[in-house]
């Protein structure tokens, strides 16, 4: 079963905020998901980002599929480049 | 690896802006497919699957559906009206903060500052809520 990294807004009406979970790709919509492993903020100036870089790499070494939004996150983080050394090394 | 769409974001944030103001004018599909794609982050592939129809059917819904809340915001301008409202407000409270002296003035400024938020539907306390305690 796919486990996909996906952003998931939550925040008020006109100020958009989102959390960064891990979830079952056939999971359906009801808020359920295994970990929430950061936040993106948009709306701040300048918009703030949390991850806990060490789950993050956790579950992309176990296969888990980042959607193109959470990439651009993880790849701004520097995520995504020490997951590339990770791989390399082995 | 799959090569990173470098406004993915950007466009998540626009179109999930555009969606608060102008949502209900959109279908009943359009709305669906958008919180699917824009609220949940689901790829064209599920939200394919949960509906039974193509990927690029979905595309296409998709595609229509931005479009539709583009010409919106081009003839009505509620997003850009709001942001310009929401850094005026910001101004302004750092000028009253600045400038007025006396406490008891500042404090009626500052309220009246809030009470202009909240009529925006921009109050603090409502945009932040459960992630106070993630923040480093």
């Amino acid at each position: 079963m796919a486990v996909r990294i996906r952003l998931k807004r939550m925040g008020a009406h006109k100020a958009p905020f989102y959390r960064v979970v891990v979830s079952d790709s056939r999971s359906p919509r009801d808020g359920r998901f295994i970990e929430e492993i950061g936040t993106y903020n948009p709306v701040a100036q300048p918009a703030q980002v949390t991850i806990d870089e060490e789950k993050a790499l956790k579950w992309l070494q176990t296969g888990a599929q980042a959607s193109d939004t959470v990439r651009n996150l993880l790849s701004q983080a520097g995520v995504l480049k020490k997951f590339h050394e990770l791989r390399q090394q082995k | 690896m799959k090569e990173i769409a470098p406004d993915a974001l950007a466009r998540t944030t626009r179109i999930n802006l555009l969606f608060d103001f102008y949502e209900s004018l959109l279908t009943e599909k359009q709305r669906t497919i958008l919180t699917f794609y824009y609220h949940d982050d689901f790829s064209l592939g599920e939200i394919a699957s949960e509906f039974g129809i193509s990927r690029q059917a979905v595309y296409d819904n998709i595609r229509r559906a931005e479009a539709a809340l583009e010409s919106y915001e081009e003839k009505l301008s509620l997003l850009a009206k709001h942001e310009r409202l929401v850094r005026f407000t910001e101004q302004l409270e750092q000028e009253i903060q600045a400038i007025v002296t006396n406490d008891w003035d500042k404090r009626s400024l500052i309220e009246a500052v809030g009470r202009f938020r909240s009529a925006e539907g921009t109050a603090r306390e409502g945009g932040e809520g459960s992630w106070q305690h993630l923040k480093a």
